[in-house]
């Protein structure tokens, strides 16, 4: 384990709305190479603690600690993409923004790898599927090392959900990390090396899907 | 700060895409300035004041011999008003009490009499309602007054000067309704020649002389003591009062006010709704970037808007041949202007679209928020100073100011750097407390 890089972590970040909270203090460490889900049930805390780890919500305690170079992508829950912009033109404005080098030519080999529609129609317009495609091709801009993907294959078809892990896998293995929120338990044992669970804005487990398996998830949900 | 102007265009390029809603937010502040521009027109219509007439006036009556038709010289005098006739005293002060009517003039009874007489001033009694209002009845009431005493003072001169010749020439007249005959200056004069010319003799004679050259000369000095000062009307110089400068100035100030606030809030808050706010603002375009970009497409639209609305008003006056006020000619200067105000208006549109959170609610705090501050603008600060005080921190009467001076004042410069001055610091106010307020959209 000593050889693996820290490539970004939680220390202590927490987060309240008003005297709700919504995170408690949490750990969390991803190295290269992981492949970390989040898992529990509705209003657990797993959606703010990606957006923390993403710099998209700041922590109201603690902070995240991000190694030097390290850039992270994220796909948030909801779609987050202008819905008078066609899909093309989002990704390329993201990209743009992001410091592309080549925006169009990204924003092209995106819509073709996610199997987009390259006509000007407005997001708005699109499927709910696609939407979510746009989505999770806009995380993939500016060659992020860390994956930050909120529940990513809950509208997606089983050709994409394949080849989205397709990608997610080479990232890991060109010294990326994967960390995302599911709901889905065959997920968690197929793709996932480790997980940590949340209840009620806690980190009530943390360790290798085995581990999980034995701790049986109902158990821990009850 | 090419980040921002990405936003920017991004922004643009939605508008576009929403030629309804581009339609409307530039349709809605024009059509706004055009019903302020009609209440206020309406403001100065005419009020209704009730006239009763308790001494029974009859339809014709003749003064100094001189005939006058009631009925016709009450609607030549009373243009600027609405007068309800026929009313008893009691029936006409129920309506002043109901405000029906906003003030009662009541002719007494003997009003005619005394009047006939020519020798004292009958008096007209006159109820004016209370309020702010009251105070424009009574320059109107006056101002009906003064046209009817313009009439008799005419009737009242040439009567006197019937007197005159009289007592010039001699004949037969009557005076108090009673018949007298007089000799009159010039037969006096004869007379006196023909009589032995001793020294008090040529004493009354130079006397006679002079009371008829003098006496020759009291038609222009009896017209001159009634009318110490004239008013010459020279009509076709001035422009209507739909194209007065400060009309002008109210329909810029109006009409981007409504645009840069409505815009900046609801674009800013639409970030959020589109969930696109914690994308940008982990790293890719920080908050104060945000609202920057939204102060500049408020800035931006205001600036189109505002030389059209400009160029719109120049065609018009160069088509009605008045000089002075083309916009063409302050142009650079009103750009400034427009860019200054839609700025400061586009901040402080950001600052409501971040404490609203949502495009829907912002765009209705927009709206609400933006009439009191236009109001508040119109009211003078001169008759409610509070107005004035807080006016004077909101962008919209600096901007009008602005807007005022650039067109028209022959020297703008020191009110026009003093307005800018104003705008941008109230630009970077609420720019700072919008940047401040954009947190609460990544919640």
């Amino acid at each position: 384990m000593s050889s693996r890089q820290l490539l970004l972590a939680a220390r202590g970040a927490g987060r309240r709305f008003g005297k709700k909270t919504a995170l408690e203090p949490a750990e969390l460490e991803i190295y290269d190479g992981d492949a970390l889900a989040l898992v529990g049930p509705n209003g657990a805390g797993k959606s703010t603690l990606l957006a923390i780890l993403a710099g998209a919500l700041e922590p109201s305690m603690g902070g995240i600690e991000r190694r030097t170079g390290v850039r992270v992508g994220w796909a948030p829950q909801r779609p987050a993409q202008y819905g008078r912009l066609s899909a093309r033109e989002n990704i390329e404005l993201f990209a743009r923004l992001e410091g592309e080098a080549d925006p169009a030519g990204v924003a092209g080999q995106l819509l073709r790898e996610f199997d987009l529609p390259g006509e000007p129609q407005p997001s708005a317009n699109l499927s709910v599927g696609n939407r979510q495609r746009v989505n999770l091709a806009i995380a993939f801009l500016g060659s992020p090392d860390v994956l930050l993907l909120d529940e990513p294959t809950a509208a997606l078809d089983p050709g994409q959900r394949r080849r989205l892990w397709e990608r997610c896998d080479a990232l890991r293995e060109a010294g990326g990390a994967v960390v995302f929120a599911t709901q889905n338990l065959d997920e968690v044992e197929r793709k996932a090396h480790t997980v940590a669970a949340l209840r009620d804005g806690r980190i009530v487990f943390s360790g290798t899907v085995e581990e999980y398996g034995r701790a049986q998830a109902d158990t821990l949900f009850a | 700060m090419k980040r921002v102007f990405l936003l920017l265009k991004k922004d643009a390029l939605v508008l576009r895409r929403s030629p309804l809603l581009l339609g409307i937010v530039l349709a809605y502040p024009v059509a706004i300035a055009v019903l302020v521009g009609l209440v206020a027109g309406y403001s100065t219509a005419k009020t209704r004041v009730a006239l009763v007439d308790e001494d029974n006036l009859p339809p014709v009556v003749t003064i100094g011999g001189q005939r006058f038709h009631v009925d016709r010289t009450i609607q030549e005098v009373s243009k600027n008003v609405d007068l309800v006739r026929g009313l008893s005293r009691d029936e006409a002060e129920r309506q002043l009490a109901a405000g029906k009517v906003v003030a009662v003039v009541t002719v007494p009874p003997g009003f005619l009499a005394t009047l006939e007489q020519m020798v004292r001033s009958p008096q007209l009694e006159i109820e004016l309602s209370r309020g702010p209002i009251s105070a424009r009845v009574k320059q109107q009431v006056q101002a009906l007054v003064y046209s009817l005493n313009r009439q008799l003072q005419s009737a009242y001169i040439e009567t006197n000067l019937k007197y005159v010749d009289l007592i010039l020439r001699g004949g037969d007249g009557t005076f108090l309704g009673q018949p007298i005959s007089v000799i009159g200056l010039e037969r006096a004069e004869q007379e006196l020649r023909q009589m032995p010319q001793t020294p008090r003799v040529e004493k009354l004679e130079d006397f006679v002389h002079d009371a008829r050259l003098a006496l020759a000369n009291t038609g222009d000095a009896l017209r001159a003591t009634a009318r110490p000062i004239g008013v010459t009307y020279v009509n076709g110089r001035g422009r209507t009062t739909l194209l007065a400068a400060n009309v002008q100035a109210y329909a810029l100030g109006l009409t981007i006010t409504f645009l840069a606030l409505m815009l900046a809030a609801g674009s800013l808050a639409a970030e959020r709704d589109e969930n696109v706010i914690g994308r940008l603002a982990r790293g890719l375009v920080g908050l104060g970037h945000l609202v920057w970009s939204k102060v500049l497409l408020a800035a931006a639209l205001a600036l189109g808007l505002g030389i059209t609305i400009a160029v719109a008003f120049g065609v018009i006056i160069e088509i009605g041949g008045v000089n002075g006020g083309e916009p063409w000619r302050r142009l650079p200067l009103l750009v400034v202007g427009l860019l200054l105000a839609g700025g400061a208006l586009g901040a402080l549109g950001a600052l409501l679209g971040a404490l609203a959170r949502e495009a829907r609610s912002a765009s209705l705090v927009a709206v609400l928020v933006v009439l009191p501050i236009v109001f508040l603008g119109l009211i003078p600060a001169q008759i409610v100073p509070p107005a004035g005080w807080a006016s004077d921190v909101l962008p919209f009467t600096h901007a009008v100011r602005f807007f005022n001076s650039a067109l028209y004042d022959l020297s703008p410069w020191r009110q026009v750097a003093r307005q800018a001055a104003w705008l941008i610091a109230l630009g970077a106010i609420f720019g700072v407390l919008a940047r401040l307020g954009a947190r609460r959209l990544l919640v």
